[in-house]
């Protein structure tokens, strides 16, 4: 773990120079402990892949305080195994209709749009960080089959509730937005909810499996084409 | 009901106070006002919460006819400002009868004019605070920026003390070089000695590509030994360095994460100052220790209490 200034009032926190899966349950075990001591002084917290950015209150704390009071917290954190994870199930609608990229990642990939959609709804994918618009989490690993590159000429409007695919992360689409990822499907799945108290219903510490679903079902759960 | 109603919005004039927080880990953008000094003094002048909200007027051209007696404040940017056709003076609160029509017409000087009321406008909050991030469709009214014919609600206030700031306080906005404090930190290890040097020693220019989010600079192209980084968390004022080398200075309506190379942050309240700043407008960057840096921004929030 290593603790830098990141500025006047604010500190990062890196616990790796990797991405993987255990750096990632690290960071949210250590965003857990800080978001735990419920501190008022601690302004901001921003998990991300490898780090916590932290903005504090000068007037509580000064750098080396706070460096040394995080270095006795979070040292030696140990990842629980066993911890419950709460696995939130989005339902998608894989149609070329919807799924803007999938033929054309079917024609590169030597895969059949069934077997595209296959391997994604196959696994359990960890979020490992929430940021670019509010709700858009970066899930991952999908299976290395349909990793794909980003577009090589973003879309300048990417549908809301769109499921897409960059490299080996997978996401979805908040809301309307410019983007280069690969579209394979659409859900109606409401990421960014105002209607929501906690603003969005995912958070660091879900897992996401995704299920396929007709368009008929899509449609009854008030998704557009 | 009293309030003022809006008989012209100007371009992109925008409710927000000192921004939303505690939402950063989903996403959502601090935003809030980008200069603080002028805003926080708008409230100063009426011995407002500092939490309250305020309009931003950037481009001028706003009209307002008042329903309901109030006292206003305008701070920030120099600025056409006129009740009832008769121009008065900024950085000064004033009574506002019932029937008033106040104008800001051009900018003189400097990017932000900042109009508040008495008590602030009797606007609900949405999630914790009443700034307006556009693209996140939060705040304000609507969640955008203020149109003809809304209406902006505010408790009557009857009671009024003249309160001017001393002229040695307002700021000009037109100084030749613009310094800037930068506490190093962040990937700063990636950029050599030679490169922090040219970083320091440079004059930066201030790009057309300049809003709530970012400030671009053209100038000496600065490199570090990084291609990218893992993205992670962006505080106010990080100076991110992509590579063409121009440093960008993150703002108030910055995303909460980014992968670029950052070579540390400018200090906020350098970033209020920046916030007046026009395109062309010259910088440089002075380098602070975190000590001086974090006594500097105590002593400027102990003028506002």
């Amino acid at each position: 773990m290593q603790i830098s200034i990141a500025s006047v009032d604010s500190v990062i926190i890196y616990f790796s120079k990797e991405i993987s899966q255990e750096t990632s349950l690290i960071v949210k075990r250590a965003y857990s402990i800080l978001k735990e001591l419920d501190n008022k002084n601690f302004i901001e917290i921003i998990p991300s892949y490898t780090s916590i950015l932290l903005t504090y209150n000068i007037n509580i704390y000064d750098f080396k305080t706070l460096k040394n009071d995080l270095e006795n917290l979070l040292s030696e954190i140990k990842i629980d195994e066993n911890e419950a994870k709460s696995i939130i199930t989005v339902d998608v609608y894989y149609g070329t209709d919807v799924g803007l990229d999938l033929q054309d990642m079917s024609d590169k990939t030597q895969l059949s749009i069934e077997q595209i959609i296959k391997l994604h709804t196959s696994k359990l994918y960890d979020i490992y960080a929430i940021g670019f618009m509010p709700g858009f989490a970066y899930m991952a690993s999908v299976d290395d089959k349909i990793a794909m590159p980003r577009l090589e000429n973003p879309r300048k409007k990417i549908p809301k509730g769109s499921v897409a695919i960059a490299d080996n992360q997978t996401a979805i689409y908040p809301k309307d937005s410019p983007g280069g990822w690969n579209i394979i499907g659409k859900t109606a799945f409401e990421l960014f909810d105002k209607s929501l108290e906690s603003l969005s219903p995912l958070s660091i510490k879900n897992q996401i499996q995704f299920k396929s679903i007709s368009k008929e079902e899509f449609l009854a759960q008030g998704g557009v084409l | 009901m009293m309030g003022f109603e809006v008989i012209k919005s100007g371009i992109f004039t925008l409710l927000q106070d000192r921004g939303r927080f505690g939402l950063t880990h989903l996403g959502v953008s601090n935003s809030g006002v980008m200069d603080e000094y002028a805003s926080l003094m708008a409230h100063k002048i009426l011995s407002n919460s500092l939490e309250d909200n305020l309009l931003v007027v950037v481009f001028g051209n706003i009209e307002l006819k008042a329903h309901g007696n109030t006292v206003m404040s305008v701070t920030g940017a120099k600025c056409e400002f006129f009740v009832n056709d008769v121009p008065l003076a900024t950085w000064e609160n004033f009574k506002i009868n019932s029937g008033d029509t106040i104008k800001i017409g051009k900018i003189l000087e400097g990017q932000r004019v900042y109009l508040a009321v008495k008590h602030g406008f009797d606007i609900e909050k949405e999630f914790f605070s009443n700034s307006t991030t556009v693209k996140e469709e939060l705040g304000g009214i609507n969640g955008t920026q203020l149109k003809k014919g809304e209406f902006l609600p505010y408790k009557s206030s009857e009671n009024f003390i003249n309160n001017r700031l001393k002229q040695d306080f307002v700021p000009s906005y037109n100084d030749e070089v613009l310094t800037l404090r930068v506490v190093l930190g962040y990937q700063e290890d990636n950029f050599s000695q030679e490169e922090k040097n040219k970083f320091f020693s440079s004059i930066y220019e201030v790009t057309a590509d300049f809003n709530r989010m970012a400030c671009r600079l053209k100038g000496e192209v600065i490199h570090s030994d990084l291609e990218g980084i893992i993205s992670e968390g962006i505080c106010f004022g990080a100076i991110q360095i992509p590579k063409n080398g121009q440093p960008i200075i993150l703002l108030k309506e910055r995303q909460t994460i980014g992968g670029y190379p950052k070579i540390g942050s400018v200090l906020s309240i350098d970033c209020f100052k920046l916030a007046q700043r026009k395109v062309g407008s010259k910088i440089r960057f002075e380098n602070i220790d975190i000590q001086t840096a974090q006594n500097k921004v105590k002593e400027f929030y102990k003028t506002f209490e």
